[in-house]
């Protein structure tokens, strides 16, 4: 039998197990049994996507699994990409939720519910990018928006009024967003399946050229801004910065590091494979999504001072850069410049992967940190170095990865895309030449901007002094989410120092995209080969260059520092005491430099309130200082739209004065009024 | 049976299927419309008898002695049943004055000469639409197709003019009447078990319909509709 094929099977064997066995068990079995059958899925599913980025192909139908169309999956390299990092991730995020959800007790995180819909979560995750057809594909694309969502509203019981009612609006928007989404990808795959005359991936394929222009534009921007939703790419993002800080943090770390792919996906399979390349406007289209993506996105985790939330943005910055590879991918594609397209859409996939590493890890460490102390406000974390030093290695080591610097696992994608766009300034034409560079200055932005977060987050959260009780009181956490963080640190470490590995597989699916010719990279284990352009790297060797130049300053450093004996003598503090923990970095003053920067296009919120002491001008009782960054997007878009819904939703309900007369008069004259049109038309 | 007999006799019952509907409207002792709803019935299963007999198909004879029973005798024994219950004292203590009108259709919505008027053109309107119905397959039963829709529509007409809830519920029979009457002309007679699995729907729907009117009197004193429109949410 077919390895793929089997372990599809397996994973699906596995995700029923353990949704039956996380809905049935008692207490602390049930995480148990769901977090091991989950964990067994991932690594399913990591074998599966391997074996097809290996060059093998699997294809499968099941005519009488769904009524009418009948279920159809095939197995690709580039699905194979997809399937293997949604089984890595899974297979750590649950051996890591193993013990975050059993220190929650049995409601929330190891409730039946969420214990029950975990598993199922997980497979869904695996099987979407296989799905063959577009009606498997919208079952298990819905499939995983519930399962998803039920996760979200996981901390919805046994949490206090505040938290049940930000769940809530989470959940709310959520729901709303993701099904806006569906709705758009309904209208747009069932044009393209009439248009092609079949609904398997063959037939439209096969299809796609008999289809006018007009309706391929409009398939594939319905199609798209629908995957843009999932990948929460700026404007359809306002989901993001709130499902992710709510739900339970391993739920946070697969909705981030892996379902948000699958917009990605979404675009690539849809744009390069179906609909086989389109016109210039639709790749500008999803390059500004991504570019708006990313600098809007790391703007705003720069402002962020919640720290899911911070990660929630960055996933909307590193998924915008995602999405400008595909972008530009699309458009050299279009322009006939191949070689580069390939390689802008191998960076874009090359970024998914390193962005799913160490995303990964970033929610599973910061979930560390909330179960340890119950913030997530970092501008009352600090110190937590001494008391969590193996979450702080890891957290560390997956920033690194997210600033983009090496040797950072990050670094390698966002080089190889600058690199294509670089060498894609060789297409002739205004709007390459006008938008590349832009491109380019936004990801330039973008990687800088990102330094500046994940040394805040790092530094304000880990290190200095605790700013709070619940941070002093902070332990490390349980072994088996340690091991979970493990396995992604291990996985962030082999991407960063042997990213060629990959070279292959993702040449497989570039090719099986159909987006660029030739394979666009090559490489052993050392060097990456850009083989259509003059370029190399070896992430290994600049590693240990940069560790022997650390060595080389540090390591005298250190030798004259010890020559010198420090004697132990208190600081000189201009007579003002003691410095407190109070006076350190917190995240707010971090930012602050920034936010004067960008004033104009964060627009923050002040409001001085002062209070005189009765019957004086000169002497203040108290003074009230509140300052709050709102995202301006959601501010200026969706406020406006949520009036207008709600007043429209007022005005209809003149209709339902609760007459029932009325209501059936409603029936009654709706009928009568079709049968006249009837009775008129013949 | 011949064929001249069975399309006189046919279109008889169908004529007497139409008229009770408009006679219905017509009426406004409740015990009376009641009464010409059982008429009705008998007219239904005098239809589907027909039919059965003339096409040789003798399961359909069941079928309408079935439906006689329900539609002549069970469904109006059962709104009977409710008008004549006596009110409930709302809250004990609380003697509650039965009220008069409770058994007349006292103010419709429509009145009763724009009601007829209004059958009158929805039989046209039923009429006007199954015209390419008949016209597929022209037999005696299909001409009498728009009988059964026009009836279907005078049901939901009652429906949406009559006050009362019995009155109402003799609507909501009316046309499921109508729907059963368009089953047996346009594809004479459906199966057994169809029917059977409809009725027991029906005599469920009415069994509740009755629960509900004994309870809406019990907490208002009256079954007018109107005064359920404090139930509504805002």
């Amino acid at each position: 039998m077919n390895p793929i094929g089997a372990a599809s099977a397996a994973a699906a064997a596995l995700a029923a197990a353990g949704g039956l066995l996380g809905a049935a068990l008692p207490g602390r079995a049930r995480v148990l049994a769901s977090g091991a059958c989950t964990a067994a899925l991932g690594a399913a599913g990591l074998a599966a996507g391997t074996a097809a980025l290996r060059g093998g192909h699997w294809t499968a139908s099941a005519p009488a699994l769904l009524p009418l169309s009948g279920a159809h999956l095939a197995v690709d390299a580039l699905s194979g990409l997809f399937m293997a990092v949604a089984g890595g991730v899974v297979l750590a995020v649950a051996v890591y939720g193993i013990g975050y959800a059993a220190g929650h007790g049995p409601h929330g995180t190891g409730s039946r519910t969420a214990q029950g819909t975990w598993p199922v979560f997980a497979l869904t995750l695996l099987l979407v990018p296989a799905a063959a057809s577009v009606s498997t594909f919208l079952l298990l694309w819905e499939l995983m928006a519930l399962t998803s969502l039920v996760l979200v509203l996981a901390r919805h019981r046994g949490g206090g009024p505040a938290q049940r009612a930000a769940v809530r609006a989470a959940g709310l928007w959520y729901g709303v967003m993701t099904h806006f989404a569906f709705v758009l990808l309904l209208a747009g795959t069932g044009l393209f399946a009439a248009g092609a005359g079949g609904e398997t991936f063959t037939a439209l394929r096969a299809g796609a050229h008999a289809l006018s222009p007009g309706t391929r534009g409009v398939v594939f921007v319905l199609a798209a801004l629908a995957f843009a939703t999932k990948a929460g790419a700026v404007p359809l993002h306002p989901w993001l910065p709130r499902a992710h800080p709510e739900a339970p943090s391993a739920v946070s770390a697969l909705m981030s590091a892996a379902m948000v792919n699958l917009g990605v996906y979404g675009i690539v399979r849809l744009g390069f494979d179906l609909l086989g390349g389109g016109p210039r406007w639709w790749w500008l289209l999803v390059l500004g999504l991504g570019a708006l993506s990313a600098v809007h996105g790391i703007l705003q985790a720069a402002m962020a001072s919640d720290l899911k939330r911070l990660l929630a943005y960055s996933t909307s910055e590193n998924l915008g850069l995602a999405l400008i590879g595909v972008g530009a991918a699309g458009l050299l594609a279009d322009a006939g410049n191949r070689a580069p397209a390939a390689l802008a859409l191998a960076a874009a996939l090359l970024h998914i992967v390193n962005h799913a590493a160490f995303k990964a890890l970033l929610f599973c460490a910061a979930g560390s940190v909330l179960r340890a102390t119950g913030l997530r406000d970092l501008d009352r974390m600090g110190g937590l170095r001494a008391r969590m030093p193996a979450t702080c290695a890891f957290f560390a080591l997956a920033a690194l990865g997210a600033v983009a610097l090496p040797p950072g696992n990050g670094f390698l994608g966002e080089w190889l895309l600058l690199q294509s766009l670089v060498h894609g300034l060789a297409v002739p034409g205004v709007v390459t030449a006008l938008v590349l560079p832009l491109a380019v200055a936004a990801i330039a932005l973008s990687a800088g901007l990102a330094a500046a977060v994940f040394v805040k987050a790092l530094g304000v959260a880990f290190f200095a002094r605790p700013r709070s009780a619940p941070a002093g009181a902070a332990v490390e956490s349980p072994p088996s989410m340690l091991a979970g963080m493990g396995l992604l640190a291990a996985a962030c470490a082999a991407l960063a120092l042997v990213p060629g590995l990959l070279g292959d597989g993702l040449s497989r699916a570039v090719a099986a995209a159909g987006a660029g010719d030739g394979p666009p990279l090559a490489g052993g284990a050392l060097t990456v080969r850009l083989d259509r352009l003059a370029a190399a790297m070896s992430p290994l060797w600049v590693a240990c260059a940069l560790a022997a130049a650390v060595a080389a300053v540090a390591v005298p450093a250190r030798l004259l520092a010890r020559r010198r004996r420090r004697g132990n003598a208190r600081l000189w503090d201009c007579g003002g005491g003691a410095p407190t923990a109070r006076m350190s970095y917190t995240a707010t003053s971090f930012a602050e430099p920034l936010q004067r920067v960008f004033d104009d296009v964060l627009a923050p919120q002040q409001d001085v309130d002062v209070t005189p002491v009765r019957e004086s001008a000169y002497l203040v009782e108290r003074v009230r200082f509140r300052r709050s960054v709102p995202d301006r997007v959601e501010h200026r878009l969706y406020r406006p739209l949520l009036t207008a819904v709600s007043g429209v939703a007022t005005a209809a309900r003149h209709l339902a004065t609760g007459s029932l007369h009325l209501y059936l008069g409603y029936g009654f004259f709706g009928l009568v009024a079709l049968l006249l049109a009837l009775a008129v038309q013949r | 049976m011949g064929d001249t007999l069975y399309t006189q006799l046919l279109d008889l019952a169908c004529g007497a299927f139409l008229l009770a509907a408009v006679v219905v409207l017509w009426l406004r002792q409740l015990a009376s419309i009641v009464r010409v709803f059982a008429l009705q019935g008998v007219a239904l299963a005098a239809v589907a008898a027909l039919l059965g007999a003339h096409e040789g198909r003798w399961e359909l004879l069941a079928v309408a002695v079935g439906i006689a029973l329900l539609r002549a005798g069970l469904l109006p024994h059962l709104v009977r049943r409710a008008l004549s219950a006596p009110a409930w004292p709302a809250h004990p203590g609380h003697h509650y004055e039965e009220d008069v009108s409770e058994a007349r259709e006292t103010r419709p919505l429509v009145n009763v000469a724009a009601s007829l008027l209004s059958a009158a053109l929805l039989t046209l309107l039923s009429y006007a639409v199954a015209r390419p119905l008949v016209e597929l397959n022209p037999t005696p039963a299909t001409r009498a197709l728009p009988v059964g829709l026009a009836v279907v529509l005078t049901g939901f007409f009652t429906l949406v003019t009559r006050r009362r809830a019995l009155a109402q519920v003799v609507g909501f029979l009316l046309m499921d009447n109508g729907i059963t009457a368009v089953a047996f002309l346009a594809a004479s007679g459906v199966p057994l078990i169809v029917e059977l699995g409809v009725s027991f729907d029906v005599l469920l729907a009415v069994l509740v319909l009755r629960i509900l009117t004994t309870r809406m009197r019990a907490a208002f004193g009256g079954t007018g509709i109107d005064d359920l429109r404090e139930l509504r949410e805002w």
